[in-house]
């Protein structure tokens, strides 16, 4: 009786995953000791969503998806600091360049596979870092780009102050809220049953008629949108754009954060997000040498939790309900 | 600025030159992809410590000849505990699982560097004995780049020699190809990995300790180098020995050709080499084609 | 007077490096029959499946479908132009449901970039791979992970996923390959009743298998073929005699 009242608790969870995350990111910031973290970790949890469709359920690492946020970034940046333009049209900018730049980069990377894939998109996406550094009056080059201003929104006819940091969250939960949506409708569509059986046996998956190599680069663009998307909204809320943004480094965080939390779930990656900013911030306070002690845990997570800390609930909690 | 036969000539000694670190780099990569089908992503992390403690020793012992022997042994030890402990229990995994490992180690192995040596790196120079420049006939090129060039010639030999005429290389080279066969014949597969791991790893330690003098010694070399190795490997073919010292030298020509006639590119140009050959030959010049769809 | 032939292989060759498995072969395969590849291990039939079935491409020749040049053809448009195929060592989702392989299957033909659709809506897919699977016999063992399939509940899932692309052409890589002599009696009734309705061709090395059923043998050795006809031609033939002495 037990089992079949979680089970069917479950059920709907699942059914109703987009909800679930949602309500549970409505209440997040009063968990949070700063919103500046909340914020951060809202924007960086939407990252390895996107990096999550292409690396858990696609199964395709890349180490290369600094670039689209870094894209979405600049281009936002860009649209508003040298061009004046408005931030909802700056939004749409940072997020349209990040997928084209994640067509060309996905078209290059696919060409090859599996263990060339990882290394293709970081030396790719090098390029983009390079080709921005040196960019200098549009970039900021070494500096970063600054004086991105959004002293406020209008949305839905309301108008939003978005320097106060409660209102900044919500408003980018919007954002998030809606490409959660979209994520969680592609994977339930038929296009997310062609992704899964191309991660499960490519050449079965080819021999059921379907185009492997159109399918991940589909896929990859997909993916590289809704990072962008993270950019885009990166640099509203920081009003920077940081040259880091493009660097390998932040590549890895996104990898080491779908890792801890687990890849291949819909909850994971903010689960990762979260831990992984948490500890990066609590850390720093005790010591200088935070790189030391997440990369060491990550190796942990590697080895002996590669399930991530939310998989691992999830697949304990499957078999209880199985039970 | 004229551009002479002699300045051509120059720039393509240069390019050789760093070619024959990048030739290192590779070999190291390619050599433990091709034994155990591991990406090392912390590949440019030994050849930062490599630097580093090539640095210490030759501040330590005055010497450097001591320091390019000393250095590869502790690198490669390193490189034997990691394997050890940290790759072997990842084998049957899946492919990518070595790979997240090493990244995460690179992390361990920066942070470590920064708290022994300091965040700011170390100030490296050119050890006295190869000061100077040697008249080449078209122009003065420095010793020590001449002294890389050979180093790495000697290293490639050595190395080709160990694969091709000694019993264990022989050992190598079929378990690159078929792990089974080894089993069969009684030969400790593990052990074999564990040895592959640690030379690759010493050559990276090695290559770091022969760059120093030319560059900036600090926590973050190691994280442009990966990239660079990874053009490296994707342009020869990954697994490929010849592959990797043809590429490393073409990659560094490349280089320092576009630095000569367009020098804001230059980073980018090897970039391109890449993306060029992904798109005419994505297995890499010298690479087998079935590793590609 | 003559029927168009289904498939046409047109002095196909296929080297790996120097070594060559298939020299300059050719057949041509009528609609609806049931033809069988036979002949010792080592003959090149997995190479010859593999160049049908479009795994990779010949070295040199052409390869015709319902007068269509399919030579070089990627994989994936094999299926979609209505060949399917089934492989020697099983070849299934591991991970998945049965019912979920072969529902992947089946809606290949009705929506492959369906983005925002839910496909739990898509009751005509779940259903034809519900038939499917009644088919093979695997009704029962819907929702179990292919994974945990014995070895002959694995082929017959290879069957119905290959099954799902509607084929026009089925072929199928030592279907009985590790099967109990049951389980063997099974798949052949399975495949007479399959070639009834469209065109089947087998690759074989079990001679006795084969006899019975087909209604043409091709023999390939060394790469070539040594005789094609029906079985009582391939009987009486000598030089196959020899070759396959202390065989099949």
């Amino acid at each position: 009786m037990k089992a079949k009242l979680l089970h069917g608790g479950f059920e709907l969870v699942r059914r109703h995953r987009v909800l679930a995350v949602v309500l549970f990111l409505l209440v997040f910031p009063l968990l949070m000791p700063y919103k500046a973290l909340a914020i951060n970790i809202l924007i960086f949890g939407l990252f390895a969503v996107g990096f999550n469709l292409l690396f858990g359920y696609t199964g395709l690492l890349s180490f290369g998806h600094a670039a689209f946020l870094g894209v979405g970034s600049y281009l936002t940046g860009i649209s508003m600091v040298h061009f004046a333009l408005p931030w909802g049209l700056a939004l749409l900018i940072g997020v349209v360049a990040a997928g084209l730049v994640g067509l060309v980069i996905g078209y290059l990377a696919i060409r090859t596979r599996g263990i060339y894939f990882s290394m293709v998109t970081l030396a790719l996406a090098q390029i983009v870092y390079y080709a921005f550094y040196k960019a200098e009056q549009w970039t900021g080059g070494e500096n970063g780009l600054r004086g991105i201003q959004v002293p406020a929104m209008e949305l839905f006819g309301h108008r939003f102050d978005f320097i106060d940091p409660t209102t900044k969250y919500y408003v980018i939960l919007v954002f998030v809220a809606l490409a959660l949506w979209l994520v969680s409708r592609v994977l339930a569509s038929p296009f997310g049953a062609v992704i899964e059986a191309v991660r499960e046996n490519e050449k079965r998956a080819a021999a059921c008629g379907y185009d492997v190599a159109r399918t991940k680069l589909l896929v990859f663009v997909i993916s590289a949108l809704i990072c962008g998307l993270a950019g885009s909204l990166r640099a509203l809320h920081l009003s920077v754009v940081p040259i880091e943004s493009l660097h390998y480094l932040l590549s890895g965080q996104a990898v080491m954060m779908c890792l801890l939390g687990g890849m291949g779930t819909f909850f994971g990656p903010f689960v990762g997000a979260a831990v992984f900013l948490t500890l990066e911030d609590v850390v720093t306070t005790i010591t200088r040498n935070w790189m030391a002690v997440v990369g060491g845990v990550f190796m942990a997570c590697v080895l002996f939790f590669p399930a991530g800390l939310w998989g691992t609930l999830v697949k304990r909690a499957e078999r209880v309900v199985r039970l | 600025m004229e551009i002479t036969p002699s300045l051509l000539a120059m720039q393509l000694m240069t390019g050789v030159a760093l070619g024959a670190i990048y030739a290192l780099l590779a070999l190291g990569l390619s050599l433990i992809f091709g034994m155990l089908t591991v990406v090392n992503f912390a590949h440019g992390a030994f050849f930062m410590v490599g630097a580093f403690i090539g640095l210490y020793f030759l501040g330590l012992t005055g010497n450097f000849w001591f320091s390019l022997v000393l250095t590869p042994l502790v690198v490669g030890a390193i490189g034997l505990v990691v394997e050890r402990f940290l790759v072997r229990p990842l084998y049957g995994r899946g492919i990518d699982y070595p790979l997240l490992l090493t990244f995460g180690l690179s992390w361990v192995l920066i942070e470590a560097m920064r708290v022994l040596f300091g965040v700011e790196g170390l100030p490296s120079s050119t050890p006295p004995i190869l000061r100077g420049a040697i008249d080449l006939g078209f122009g003065y090129f420095p010793k020590y780049r001449l002294f890389l060039i050979f180093a790495t010639a000697v290293v490639v030999f050595a190395l080709w020699l160990f694969l091709e005429k000694t019993r264990y290389g022989l050992i190598v080279r079929a378990g690159s190809r078929d792990g089974e066969i080894c089993k069969v014949l009684g030969v400790d597969i593990a052990r074999v990995w564990l040895v592959v791991f640690g030379i690759g790893t010493a050559i990276a330690g090695l290559s770091g300790a022969l760059a120093a003098p030319t560059r900036a010694v600090n926590p973050e070399m190691g994280v442009h180098v990966l990239a660079e190795s990874f053009v490296v490997t994707v342009v020869g073919g990954m697994g490929s020995l010849p592959g990797a010292v043809v590429a490393g030298l073409l990659v560094g020509v490349v280089f320092s050709m576009t630095s000569l006639f367009a020098p804001a590119y230059a980073e980018l140009s090897i970039f391109v080499l890449m993306a060029l050959v992904l798109l005419v030959r994505p297995q890499g010049l010298f690479g087998k084609a079935g590793l590609m769809g | 007077m003559t029927v168009a032939p289904i498939l046409e292989v047109v002095g196909v060759s296929k080297h790996f490096g120097r070594f060559v498995a298939l020299n300059n072969v050719s057949a041509s395969f009528e609609p609806r029959k049931l033809s069988a590849i036979i002949g010792p291990n080592g003959a090149g039939k997995s190479t010859f499946f593999n160049v049908v079935s479009g795994a990779f491409p010949p070295s040199a020749g052409k390869l015709r479908f319902d007068g269509r040049d399919i030579t070089g053809s990627p994989q994936h448009t094999f299926a979609r132009l209505g060949i399917a195929k089934s492989f020697q060592i099983t070849n299934v989702f591991q991970q998945l449901s049965a019912h979920e392989n072969v529902r992947v299957a089946v809606q290949m033909r009705h929506a492959r970039y369906q983005l925002l659709k839910a496909r739990a809506d898509m009751r005509e897919v779940s259903d034809r791979a519900s038939e499917l699977l009644a088919r093979v016999g695997l009704s029962g063992l819907r929702d179990r992970a292919a994974a945990d399939l014995a070895h002959g509940q694995q082929r017959a899932l290879e069957v119905a996923m290959a099954l799902a692309s509607e084929p026009v052409l089925l072929l199928m890589d030592e279907p009985t390959a590790g099967m109990s002599p049951e389980e063997t009696k099974v798949m052949m009734d399975l495949i007479v009743e399959l070639a009834a309705e469209r065109s089947v061709i087998l690759v074989e090395h079990k001679m006795k298998l084969v006899m019975g059923i087909c209604e043409r043998l091709l023999v390939l050795h060394h790469g070539e073929f040594l005789a094609e006809g029906t079985p009582a031609d391939i009987k009486a033939n000598d030089e196959v005699r020899r070759v396959y002495l202390g065989q099949g």
